[in-house]
């Protein structure tokens, strides 16, 4: 895909459920920088809706979804780039 | 060090609420909080900074536990006679294998004090210690069924500032679980590093009703330093 920036990081969460996928997925992005992308490999499903929105909700962006039948059968590919720095939130 | 596992798994409902993050239960981790006073607010505290990941738990509560001593969700029978410290301990530990929960010992550093006083007068003398070795602290007051939760960051007006008279009821079990709670809760945030300027307040529950305001320092206090309570040469 041109003028997209290959992924600095890769994590699968398949082996994993709701919600742990995307406390890693969001763990994994809080360690890049901004602008930079994270591969996270998905089962289908649950894991390949949620991941994704909640990568929208928390201010980064999905810049490709994909199936990846090469790397396991059911398998999804999101690349997730870091979005900005969230502005510091108020105490409730 | 990053989270383990068994931390992602255990804390994953908390690690994607807004403001949380692996920094947040790092500082968790790394924390070493002493919760002391003898107060109803104890037990419910110690319960959440378990839950909640709190790396090392000191329970500061010499007296034996009595019938009377309330706490009856963590304390059971079997604890009747137990110094509360070491029951309350083995209660932390029970509710996260994760965290280590013991004793409070003379000469133990903590980073953060859970004032939980059976009376003003205990919040207050130990607040004023923690305020001296400046810690942070949180005070929780049982008042009838509420009370109030006062959060003392480092240099922030202190819990004598603060303080105001309450119902002056006789605590309960549910005003210890209230006010423990919100005072865990307190305290997690100013910990968690949510915020770069903790928010020194004070929050009262009465009748069901929660009332949040910044507290201010009073004119000549201690807190503001020698020259303001007029002892600077």
């Amino acid at each position: 895909m041109t003028g997209t920036p290959l992924p600095a990081a890769r994590i699968d969460v398949r082996p994993h459920a709701c919600p742990v996928t995307w406390v890693k997925a969001r763990i994994a992005l809080s360690r890049l920088a901004t602008g930079q992308v994270l591969e996270v490999l998905l089962a289908d499903g649950e894991p390949r809706e949620n991941v994704p929105r909640s990568a929208e909700e928390d201010g980064h962006r999905v810049l490709r979804l994909e199936a990846a039948p090469e790397e396991g059968p059911g398998t999804w590919r999101a690349w997730l780039e870091r979005g900005p720095e969230p502005e510091e939130r108020a105490w409730p | 060090m990053a989270l383990t596992e068994a931390e992602v798994a255990r804390y994953a409902r908390q690690l994607i609420l807004p403001g949380m993050g692996e920094a947040s239960q790092e500082a968790f981790r790394s924390a070493r909080v002493r919760v002391t006073g003898g107060g109803l607010a104890a037990a419910p505290a110690v319960y959440y900074l378990a839950a909640a990941g709190i790396g090392t738990l000191w329970i500061d509560e010499p007296d034996e536990v009595s019938p009377g001593s309330g706490a009856g969700f963590a304390l059971g029978p079997a604890d009747l006679g137990r110094p509360r410290g070491a029951a309350l301990a083995a209660f932390a530990r029970a509710a996260n294998a994760l965290v280590t929960a013991d004793v409070f010992r003379p000469g133990s550093r903590p980073t953060a004090v859970l004032v939980c006083g059976s009376s003003s007068d205990v919040s207050r003398a130990i607040a004023d210690e923690a305020r001296l070795l400046r810690t942070p602290h949180v005070v929780a007051d049982v008042d009838g069924q509420g009370g109030a939760v006062t959060t003392v960051p480092v240099d922030a007006p202190c819990y004598a500032c603060a303080a105001r008279p309450g119902l002056g009821a006789a605590p309960t079990q549910e005003g210890g679980a209230t006010v423990g709670a919100l005072a865990a809760m307190e305290l997690l945030l100013l910990l968690s590093g949510a915020s770069s300027e903790p928010v020194a307040r004070r929050i009262e529950v009465f009748r069901g009703t929660p009332l949040v305001r910044a507290t201010s320092r009073q004119p000549g206090c201690a807190c503001a330093g020698p020259a303001a309570a007029g002892l600077a040469p």
